[in-house]
């Protein structure tokens, strides 16, 4: 075995290349004591201590508290956010009603069954659901079947889209009113109409997702202002649509070729099969254009469409998204809400008639003051008032928005109020049938809970009667 | 009041003068649905709402003239107000519809129309105990949301092993009735005993542990404390804010269908209790009584 050093070279000095000693490793002009690190070691007990009579015995030890880390398995990702936004439309424990009705095609339109309690047939419910139009925080829960209460401002609403569609117009409207009024209830009944109908219904229910950059966007290209479109919502929009209005679009057929899909659709094919075009998000916003052409086609025979948005100070704003350049991008320069601006402000006309409904929302909702004096004269106009009469912006005031103001300069405004005791005392006979609440609705009850209520406020009338800890 | 008359003297006179009122009730045949009627008209029909927005005072016309101060009034009008009284066969002097918007109330007055006692007790004892940092308005949504979630619950499944307390209805009519769900839940569990500690006397430093009753109070507060703890111990199913309401519910319901380790803590201090009752006759304890 040979040695691992040469004989010959042990004599010689060794090289500094390969040796590195502990002090080479250092800086040379530190003052350190490397190899001075000597571990310190335990304090040798004092010899004296027990003579003298230091403590000795034992010592105070804190315990650090056992956290169990170990608590089972973690919720799957959007496995809460789904358990908070389950919708649960029936109770089983609740009576049934047996003078309950189910709405039909003619009931919301006619003033008969103003202040009369109707409930939403199982097919109607599956296309609501599928629109997004019930909310986790409305108590449809309480009941056996879903039913609504049918108000005057309903049937005015509802009668006036009628009208607009057989005149082949366009109704352009906003609801508003304070919170829990039944703003959002009136979109859904707007809409159960349109559906019982065979109208087309596009429902956004929420505006906030499509602002708050929560969803991919990206550039349109050969647009001028650049135009910004959402494909993971376009493709969840376009499954809702075809969930809800899949009759409708299986019978009404395509008239123009859409060379810019890369599927082959032909004129004269189902609505539904272009709907079905989309199956990525990748390819659903050209679909959605597609369809939205085919919609407002004015050469082609089209049913009456409704196009419907809910929480609407959301999109009157700037958004959260950001240009390449950094900049904020306003919310009108996203495709989606472009379209629905247009239809708003009357650029852009549904050729066989239709509405646009906008709702505003007073629980989530940013502040646009563009939108807030819009409306409030809008409303003034309604009244009458002379045009130097209007509520005036505040001139020193910087937030407005012009083109949030060149929008909403024609449509018309609908206030929700609050019920009448009439039809209070109607949705409480229902509620008292149901056996959720447990009391004689009589003279003085409702006129008790209607002044609760804030004069009627359905969602306070809910809550002094439904959501309580006294029942009797 | 208005001051009592000679109603016929006075009437005549006012008769005699032509003074006239508009008569603003109509005749019914029956005495007590006229009361109802007056009584409405008084109040000017809070049911019909066709006009509210007409401000009090501009159709006085409907108001019941005892409602006017007495100054405006002379005493030959209200005497003739008496008469019309007595031609419709009404009690001219009753009190129940005189100068009373809504009549006057019931006496005595019901226990629950007291602001400190308006809830049922075993609902406000147990917001109090939800109520943490002096949040009682928390506690009541809390509470609020705890009675929601037992009326969407499925019926409860009983466990024949766990018997409920003595006056619970059959289980399908809990849900309807969620006051009486958490009330049956908590009667059910609450031990009737605790264990009371003498420190030292049971010799050898042990301490001397005797059964000691506890009041209906006491003993809720101990079952929903129980119940509470339970709760905390549960795992959260989603987020927000009916998180906290909904595990509680659902401990509530676990005790009704007998499947909660509440039971075993009811049972363990029942069966200590009767291991040491024999305490009782401790010769040392007597020399503390």
């Amino acid at each position: 075995m040979s040695a691992p050093n040469c004989l010959r070279c042990l004599g010689r000095r060794p090289s500094t290349a390969t040796t590195v000693t502990a002090a080479g490793r250092c800086a040379p002009f530190s003052t350190t004591a490397v190899n001075g690190n000597v571990p310190m070691r335990a304090k040798t007990p004092n010899p004296m201590a027990k003579e003298i009579g230091f403590r000795s015995g034992a010592r105070l030890t804190i315990k650090k508290k056992k956290v169990n880390h170990n608590e089972g398995k973690a919720p799957a990702p959007g496995e809460r956010k789904a358990y908070r936004k389950k919708i649960v439309l029936s109770n089983d424990n609740a009576l049934p009603v047996p003078w309950l009705k189910n709405m039909n095609a003619e009931h919301l339109a006619s003033p008969q069954s103003a202040g009369k309690v109707l409930s939403l047939p199982s097919e109607l419910q599956d296309q609501l659901r599928a629109s997004e139009a019930f909310q986790p925080s409305q108590n449809w829960g309480f009941f056996r079947k879903p039913s609504t209460l049918v108000r005057t401002e309903t049937v005015d609403l509802v009668t006036r889209m009628q009208d607009s569609a057989s005149e082949k117009k366009t109704l352009r409207l906003v609801v508003t009113g304070s919170k829990l009024v039944g703003k959002s209830t009136m979109l859904l009944q707007a809409m159960a109409h349109a559906y019982l109908n065979g109208w087309i219904v596009i429902h956004i229910p929420d505006a906030q997702e499509l602002v708050n950059a929560s969803t991919e966007y990206g550039r349109i290209p050969e647009t001028e202002p650049t135009q910004y479109m959402q494909p993971a919502y376009a493709l969840k929009l376009l499954q809702a649509i075809k969930k809800a209005n899949e009759k409708v679009l299986a019978k009404i057929n395509t008239v123009s070729s859409h060379p810019e899909l890369p599927q082959n659709i032909p004129v004269n094919t189902p609505l539904l099969t272009l709907v079905n075009a989309a199956k990525e998000a990748e390819g659903a916003w050209p679909v959605f254009h597609a369809l939205w052409s085919e919609l407002t086609n004015p050469n082609a025979n089209r049913p009456p469409v409704l196009f419907s948005l809910d929480g609407l100070s959301h999109i009157m704003k700037m958004s959260e998204y950001r240009s390449p350049s950094f900049e904020l991008i306003h919310a009108h320069d996203l495709a989606f809400v472009r379209l629905f601006n247009d239809v708003l402000s009357g650029n852009l006309k549904f050729p066989n008639g239709g509405a646009v409904l906008a709702s505003t929302s007073r629980s989530n909702a940013p502040r646009s003051p563009s939108m807030e004096i819009s409306l409030a004269q809008r409303k003034a106009e309604q009244a009458g008032a002379a045009p130097e009469e209007l509520p005036k912006k505040e001139p020193y005031f910087k937030g407005y928005d012009d083109r949030v103001e060149a929008v909403l300069k024609s449509v018309e405004v609908m206030e929700v109020k609050g019920l009448t005791k009439p039809e209070a005392r109607s949705i409480m006979e229902y509620w008292a049938a149901s056996g959720m609440l447990r009391a004689a609705v009589d003279e003085r009850t409702v006129s008790e809970k209607w002044t609760l209520a804030g004069n009627g406020v359905l969602g306070e009338l809910e809550r002094a009667s439904l959501l309580t800890m006294k029942y009797f | 009041m208005p001051p009592r008359l000679n109603i016929l003297s006075s009437a005549c006179k006012a008769l005699a003068r032509g003074v006239t009122r508009p008569v603003t009730v109509a005749a019914a045949p029956h005495q007590q649905q006229q009361n109802a009627f007056l009584m409405a008209a008084a109040r000017r029909f809070s049911d019909n709402t066709t006009s509210p927005t007409t401000p009090p005072g501009q159709d006085d016309s409907v108001l019941h003239p005892s409602m006017f101060p007495q100054n405006q009034q002379s005493d030959h009008q209200i005497a003739l107000s008496k008469l019309e009284m007595v031609a419709y066969g009404l009690n001219p002097f009753d009190v129940s519809v005189d100068g009373h918007k809504f009549g006057l109330p019931e006496l005595p007055i019901p226990s629950e129309m007291h602001k400190s006692y308006r809830y049922d007790a075993v609902v406000n004892l147990m917001t109090k105990l939800l109520m943490k940092d002096g949040k009682l308005a928390k506690a009541q949504r809390d509470m609020t949301l705890i009675l929601a979630y037992l009326r969407k619950a499925s019926t409860p499944k009983l466990n024949p092993a766990r018997p409920l307390v003595g006056y619970a209805p059959a289980p399908e009519f809990l849900p309807l009735d969620p006051v009486m769900y958490l009330r049956v839940a908590i009667d059910s569990v609450a031990p009737l005993i605790k264990i009371r500690h003498f420190k030292g006397m049971a010799g050898g430093g042990r301490a001397l542990e005797v059964p000691a009753p506890l009041a209906e109070r006491q003993r809720r507060r101990t079952a929903f404390g129980w119940i509470l703890d339970a709760a905390a111990k549960k795992k959260s199913k989603g987020s927000g804010r009916t998180m906290f309401p909904h595990r509680v519910a659902e401990e509530i319901v676990a005790v009704v269908e007998g499947k909660s380790s509440v039971w075993d803590k009811r049972f363990e201090v029942h069966k200590r209790g009767t291991a040491v009752r024999a305490n009782l006759n401790d010769f040392r304890l007597k020399t503390l009584m």
